[in-house]
């Protein structure tokens, strides 16, 4: 029996090579896509998946809701709350913190970039890391301890025994010489440990002098807490509202608490480590997250290649069988029962299906380096795995490709066949099946396209949409960690000597800003008290000429105007009087302004402090285009009086090429401050985080496009190719008629293409759908134009086409008497 | 004269084989002419059916129809001669299993600009002709031979065509059925149609007004029939 399937399958080979080198290529094509994306989905969904007890890891956020802003989400917290979570929970077995810091290590005069972590010594016990040399318990009890991942302990050494070895630490400027006191195993799953190249713990300083541990509203990193049991999770999280209403409150002129009402801002939420991936799209201060229906979406788009696949094999295996109806009526005369027959044509389709499972498999090989390299994510195949899947594709793509043409042809009747002058085409119902199918994949196709133009469409829109400033020509360094006004001054003069240079600022946010303060203004005007939570930057002279925003209305800060300079921060927090700001055009409708000219001249309030508002800017985006833009305020300063808190300049330049003139910024921040690593980078590279997910993944959706009409097509060759067998005799008639081979030709091109289009009116409502709940997460997006729309129908139809055009030429031109002769 | 063939050849041509189908046929047939071509098995009768039906071109000759020369017309023009002037009946009706009885008949007219209503007013009295009318709404495998076969001579005749073209239009049938067929032919030349009909059946060839004989792709013997 098996013999005589594989016999039976070498000579339907030999016959046909068109029809069963379509049929493997196309279902190959479609195990292909589906096992690389199942292991795509399936890394996107073992994120932390890996660590020990996982169930009962979690991360604590804050959730602001301020004042004339939208709500918001934070991964890094104050450290505030952490003394007081292991008394008043007993539930909570441990509680670390873990806090991103840029690390350096200078050699020669070059600085490497490392990425850090403080955490607390309970961090490894907590997530029962491994270590390959070192003790866990004890690696970062010291204050000068020092925990490597193995690729840092080889780019520092060399090698990965190296505990006791110094290692000098550059923390923007400040230096430590830490110990190496561990060498870290490669983490269990990716996550929490990505990119982390060392820890640190939190030095006793840090724990007494930085704000974060010391305010409940001020925040700088995570922190990560391990539950007794995983239903701890939720009990503890619906406690925490009266937690922070214990914990949080005091006087309203209290620094340290959140005021009398801390829940009314504030609030307190558990994200279990094992959801963070999917959730912390939502959450600032994350990176690394991607939507989870993205990724549903995308092993969607594997499971229906696979779908595609095999619905491929079905329409051409039926199309097939009244090619081989003379085959079983004989068969069957000669006494072949049923189940015998059945069985023979199960076993070809589980053959054909075995060797597409394994060109599938080579597919996945290839794919595999292509989807890691566009996602950036580190996915491999993994034969253990793929070892389990593939059998059960090869078995579950046999058998949905096999059973219904098996049932078929298995049960033609003999005489029928035999004494008829015509093969069988199944029927109106096979008929029906086979037009069906093809309408499938192409409805699936066509969603699949509509959906990457939109996605294509979208991330361009945002790469080039207007972001309230000038990028070209323009280059941004790094936070100056300096409060030092004379450093800060002899920083401008500097860079403006620099020849090419044209102008110089500094400002104390940045695209893709490295620290963001907010604090609510009071404005008392016809619409009553409002009061809106804004974004704090201070700028200085020449901010208007580098970074080029638009003005709206009113004027631009001038050091001759005395009110403009300031306040000071100390100003701020604790003085009264009066200053000019400007605020951007988010904030003057927040405040009720219909117009940009009516904000000009009127004041805001915060405590004793009034400012005047003498100029209303355009919208400057420096954040994520997913996020909508905060109201913000402008303060200035001359750098005669005030100091900028970390500023970070940036230059207009012309005549030099970018290249040459961050060289010339790089060397000149040197001369003063050796000591902190300068990187002059273009607004663009700066921000990049922010679009680079979203297009890797419109690739992907590219790719999947390309893959779903690729299948598509072989479907609809398959039907036109059988199609074209069939009709030959009734196109004879027809021009035996008086038909011209045009005529012919739009009646065939017609009848192929009329699945098609009917696919289009099935998959642009879906695709609407979905596209409009995606462009949904953005703050600024494009609309759904019926033109995308439109091209995408128009490509199918065009390249459907050209799938069947072939065929259908073939069969117009074909000669009457001879194709009446092919009866 | 309406159909004037003179020196007409016919070759086939596979790899290695080259055969003759039809050699040197001479052949006029007049307006309202009724000619039965006789012959054995492969001698070319079908072959010279269908170039005179101009689904095949003959390798070397001419074929004049009502003095236009045909044999150098591309395929469209030849596609236009055919709507505009022939009608066919085969031998196996070649009627299009997936359209109605009706359909069928008005694909003769439908590549012609023809208005639908009168389209339908020519396919019900062609139908009506032939009786099977009752039928219009059936699909050909729902008719029994004899009903095809006069839904195919409906489809030949309802486009008012010139001349008739008959591949063994009884071949199929039984006798009765067969008598049926031939009733039609022949009042159809007595309303003035020229019929060119291919048979095997000598009593059926004695019906027509002349009677060509084929042998080996030549034509061997026309006489006409005393009628």
């Amino acid at each position: 029996m098996i013999a005589s399937i594989f016999r039976s399958v070498l000579r339907q080979t030999r016959r046909h090579p068109l029809y069963v080198g379509l049929n493997i290529f196309g279902l190959a094509l479609g195990i292909g896509v589906f096992l690389t994306l199942t292991l795509l989905v399936r890394y996107e969904y073992s994120f932390n998946a890996g660590f020990t007890d996982a169930d009962r890891l979690a991360r604590m956020d804050e959730r602001w809701s301020m004042p004339g802003t939208t709500p918001y989400e934070s991964a890094d917290v104050s450290f505030r709350a952490v003394p007081f979570f292991k008394q008043d929970f007993p539930e909570i077995e441990e509680v670390v913190t873990f806090t991103k810091t840029n690390l350096y290590v200078q050699k020669n005069g070059q600085f490497t970039h490392f990425a850090g972590q403080t955490t607390d010594p309970a961090f490894f016990r907590m997530l029962s890391l491994r270590f390959l040399h070192g003790n866990p318990a004890t690696a970062l009890t010291r204050p000068d301890g020092l925990v490597l991942s193995q690729r840092t302990a080889m780019t520092l050494f060399g090698k990965y025994d190296v505990l006791g070895k110094i290692v000098e630490i550059n923390r923007s400027g400040q230096k430590t010489i830490q110990v190496v006191t561990g060498i870290l195993a490669a983490p269990p799953s990716p996550g929490l440990l990505d990119d982390v190249d060392m820890l640190l713990p939190v030095t006793p300083q840090e724990r007494l002098t930085r704000s974060c541990f010391r305010f409940w509203g001020s925040s700088c990193g995570e922190i990560l807490l391990k539950f007794r049991r995983p239903e701890d999770i939720a009990s503890v999280n619906a406690r925490l509202f009266d937690f922070v209403n214990t914990r949080a409150a005091g006087p309203a002129d209290d620094d340290v608490s959140l005021g009398p009402a801390p829940t009314k801002t504030y609030t307190l939420s558990i994200v279990p480590i094992l959801k963070m991936h999917f959730h912390d799209v939502n959450v600032e201060d994350t990176d690394n997250s991607v939507e989870q229906y993205v990724i549903d979406s995308i092993g969607l788009i594997g499971l229906l290649a696979l779908i595609l696949g095999c619905a491929n094999a079905v329409n051409l295996a039926t199309a097939r069988a009244g090619l081989r109806a003379r085959e079983v009526a004989l068969r069957k005369t000669l006494g072949a029962p049923r189940h015998v027959l059945f069985g023979q044509f199960m076993g070809e389709a589980m053959v054909v299906s075995l060797v597409a499972g394994l060109c599938g498999l080579a597919f996945c090989e290839a794919f595999t380096p292509a989807i890691a390299s566009i996602t950036g994510e580190a996915i491999r195949v993994d034969y253990g795995f793929i070892g389990l899947l593939l059998p059960l594709v090869i078995i579950s793509s046999g058998l949905a490709s096999g059973v219904y043409p098996a049932l078929v042809l298995s049960g033609y009747q003999p005489a029928a066949i035999l004494a008829a002058t015509r093969m069988p085409a199944g029927g109106r119902r096979a008929a029906l099946l086979r037009n069906g199918l093809v309408v499938g994949q192409f409805s699936i196709a066509i969603c699949i396209v509509i959906c990457t133009l939109v996605i294509d469409r979208q991330t361009s829109f945002m790469r080039n949409a207007d972001r309230g400033y000038v990028r070209s020509g323009l280059l941004i360094g790094q936070q100056m960690h300096s409060q030092d006004i004379g450093l800060q001054r002899r920083m401008m003069d500097t860079l403006r000597a620099i020849p090419g240079v044209t102008s110089v600022t500094l400002g104390e946010l940045e695209p893709n800003p490295h620290s963001l303060t907010r604090t609510t203004f009071l404005h008392e005007g016809s619409k009553g008290r409002i009061k809106v939570q804004m974004l704090r930057d201070r700028v200085s002279s020449d901010y208007r000429d580098t970074y080029q925003p638009h003005l709206l209305a009113g004027r631009w800060f001038d050091a001759e105007h005395g009110q403009d300079d300031g306040p000071s921060n100390e100003e701020f927090e604790n003085g009264n009087g009066n200053w000019n700001v400007i605020i951007n055009s988010k904030a003057a409708r927040a405040f009720g302004f219909e117009k940009a000219d009516d904000a000009v001249g009127k004041i805001l309030r915060t405590d004793a402090k009034h400012f005047t508002i003498i100029g209303v800017i355009e919208d400057i985006r420096f954040s994520s285009p997913r996020e909508s833009i905060s109201p913000e305020i402008l303060f200035f300063s001359s750098l005669q009086r005030i100091a900028f808190d970390n500023p970070v300049p940036a230059v207009r330049f012309s005549g030099v090429t970018r290249m040459l003139m961050a060289e010339r910024l790089d060397r000149a921040w040197r001369t003063l401050l050796p000591d902190v690593a300068s990187h002059f980078a273009p607004a663009d590279e700066l921000m990049e985080t922010y679009y680079s997910g979203d297009e890797r993944r419109g690739n992907l959706f590219t790719l999947g496009a390309v893959a779903a009409l690729l299948i598509a097509c072989l479907g609809l060759y398959g039907l036109a190719a059988f199609a074209a067998a069939r009709r030959v005799h009734e196109i004879g008639i027809r021009k035996t008629l008086g038909a011209t081979a045009g005529q012919t030709l739009v009646l065939l091109l017609q009848d192929f293409l009329k699945p098609v289009f009917v696919a289009c009116f099935m998959a642009c409502p879906v695709s609407w759908l979905l596209m409009r709940q995606w462009l949904n997460g953005f703050d600024e997006r494009i609309a759904l134009s019926p033109a995308l729309f439109l091209l995408a129908i128009g490509g199918a139809a065009l390249i459907a086409t050209c799938t069947v055009l072939g065929q259908t030429l073939h069969l117009a031109r074909a000669e009457p008497a001879r194709a009446l002769r092919a009866e | 004269m309406l159909i004037q063939l003179s020196h007409i050849q016919r070759l086939y041509r596979s790899d290695e084989v080259e055969t003759t189908a039809l050699q040197d046929i001479e052949l006029g047939i007049g307006h309202g002419e009724f000619v039965a071509i006789m012959g054995p098995s492969g001698c070319g009768k079908s072959t010279l059916l269908n170039i005179l039906g101009t689904i095949d071109r003959p390798t070397a000759g001419s074929y004049r129809f009502g003095g236009e020369e045909l044999t150098h017309l591309k395929e469209a023009a030849l596609a236009k001669f055919r709507r505009e002037n022939l009608g066919y009946i085969f031998q196996s009706f070649n009627l299009i299993d997936e359209l109605t009885i009706e359909e069928n008949i008005e694909l003769a007219l439908i590549y012609r600009t023809i208005p639908k209503s009168e389209r339908r007013s020519r396919v019900a009295h062609a139908m009506d002709r032939v009786g099977i009318a009752h039928r219009a709404r059936h699909y050909p495998s729902q008719l029994s031979g004899g009903q095809q076969q006069r839904a195919a001579i409906a489809r030949a005749i309802v486009g008012q065509p010139r001349l008739i073209l008959a591949d063994e239009p009884t071949g199929n049938l039984d006798t009765e059925n067969g008598t049926q067929v031939m009733d039609i032919l022949q009042t159809l030349n007595d309303e003035g149609a020229t019929i060119i009909m291919v048979t095997h059946s000598p009593s059926h060839a004695d019906l027509a007004k002349r009677r060509v004989d084929m042998l080996d792709g030549q034509i061997v013997i026309s006489v006409r029939n005393a009628i």
